[in-house]
């Protein structure tokens, strides 16, 4: 079975359940909203600090509500120790990775199409002119996000620290990418040229493409042995 | 590819965990159409045997052949691997048929579909099959998790303390699904503290402690000779 192949069912296996249970959906939306929501409430002063303080937001709420996804996504691996019967499956360990990846994204995705209408509504914010460089942004922070995440988090499944691993040792190492995530976005909604902007794209093109080659090829050492 | 062999062999094996030795050079072998007990208490090894059985970990030290093919050479021979374990291994929000389906495609199963309807005939998942896992009894989970270990007919089946919560109907059937198992040829490796279950279906009983053979196991070649008589014979149907 192809790498792709495999992971396709481990993605699908994902969707199903969550089709099923919308528990991860939810959840972090609900959590994205009330963060989106109360930071409005404290931070909003005027449309030109919200210009500031809205990038902020949307990658906390993001980052945040990704940390709850992937720590439930996880959990569902953990019960019934689920997880073992991927492992033994004769597939490329690193699809199992990859799925799970793609997972994440396709539920941030949603959560996150959500989260931006939520933040333009909060703050006041006309986004019309730039929606499709802010997705392009979201999806290239997203990724590095999600790929990591879900490495850190699969290393919790065999652990006894579990959510600890993800909440504790995610931030420091994508803290670079969530840096270039929150000034990139706060540039492109203050109105900056795209050039000043394709710096920070670079950097971030650049640790999504580190974290997923790094995760692809450490997974299988984290999670077997 | 599904590979073939008829035994497979542990030589010499060393696993060490940090500071911790879990086996300490251990020579075991298990051969077709026979069931091999493990026995030993509570971290004696069993369960890291296992798991270098089943492929999940590799040996620090030692090899693991599967007839010829050497088990850290060879790619392909997870398709050969089936394990049963006290935890089911399913995913709760999915149902019996989700289950097995997604076993069957895993496994790269041409025809799973006649593939499951078998299992679910023979190990009567009919009633329940379209219900999450969540809300099976333990009995009910374990029917499933046999059936999954079993959907792609492994050649080597590590059964890891299966019999751990079941009632008294549930683990004859595990025992007929073992014996019919056993008469298709299968290699069988099964881990219990079950007395009574070890009695009734092993040919040959290793026991492990601290990490080593326990005398009484004594050396490979010994082991072939140590063999308990079944006590039955292959009970048609399996866990019917």
């Amino acid at each position: 079975m192809t790498l792709l192949s495999a992971a396709w069912l481990v993605l699908r296996k994902d969707l199903q359940i969550e089709l099923r249970t919308g528990e991860v959906v939810v959840t972090t939306a609900l959590f994205a909203t009330l963060v989106a929501v109360l930071t409005s409430l404290s931070f909003y002063v005027d449309d030109q600090s919200a210009r500031l303080v809205a990038p902020g937001v949307l990658w906390i709420a993001v980052a945040f509500a990704g940390v709850l996804a992937m720590s439930r996504s996880w959990s569902r691996e953990r019960e019934n120790d689920a997880f073992r019967a991927l492992l033994l499956a004769p597939i490329p360990r690193a699809a199992i990775y990859i799925g799970k990846t793609l997972g994440t994204l396709t539920f941030l995705a949603i959560v996150e199409c959500a989260l931006v209408l939520e933040v333009a509504v909060l703050f006041n914010l006309d986004l019309r002119g730039i929606a499709g460089a802010l997705a392009g942004l979201l999806a290239l922070g997203t990724v590095g996000f999600a790929a990591t995440g879900n490495l850190f988090a699969a290393m919790g499944v065999r652990t006894g620290a579990r959510d600890l691993v993800l909440a504790v040792a995610l931030f420091p190492v994508i803290a670079p990418a969530l840096l270039c995530g929150v000034v990139a976005t706060r540039e492109l909604i203050g109105g900056a040229p795209m050039h000043e902007i394709w710096a920070w794209v670079r950097i971030l093109a650049a640790f999504d493409v580190a974290f997923v080659t790094a995760g692809m090829f450490l997974f299988e050492p984290l999670v077997c042995d | 590819m599904v590979l073939a062999f008829d035994r497979v062999d542990g030589r010499g094996l060393v696993k060490v965990y940090g500071a911790t030795r879990a086996l300490s050079g251990v020579d075991v072998s298990f051969s077709a159409g026979q069931v091999t007990c493990i026995e030993g208490p509570n971290g004696s090894g069993k369960s890291t045997l296992l798991s270098l059985l089943g492929l999940l970990a590799r040996p620090t030290r030692g090899q693991i052949l599967f007839g010829t093919h050497d088990a850290a050479r060879t790619k392909g021979l997870r398709a050969s691997v089936g394990v049963l374990a006290h935890a089911s291994m399913v995913y709760p929000d999915l149902t019996a048929h989700e289950s097995l389906a997604l076993a069957a495609k895993l496994y790269g199963l041409r025809d799973a579909s006649a593939r499951i309807a078998e299992l679910v005939e023979r190990f009567g998942l009919g009633a329940w099959a379209g219900r999450p896992a969540r809300t099976y009894s333990r009995g009910q989970l374990q029917r499933l998790s046999l059936a999954r270990a079993l959907v792609h007919e492994p050649k080597l089946l590590l059964l890891d303390e299966p019999s751990t919560g079941l009632d008294a109907g549930s683990v004859e059937r595990l025992i007929g699904a073992v014996r019919t198992e056993r008469a298709r040829g299968a290699i069988i490796v099964l881990v219990t503290h079950d007395p009574a279950l070890a009695e009734k279906l092993a040919d040959q009983r290793i026991e492990l402690a601290q990490g080593r053979l326990a005398p009484a196991s004594g050396t490979p070649d010994r082991l072939a000779t140590a063999s308990v008589p079944r006590s039955g014979s292959a009970a048609p149907g399996g866990a019917s």
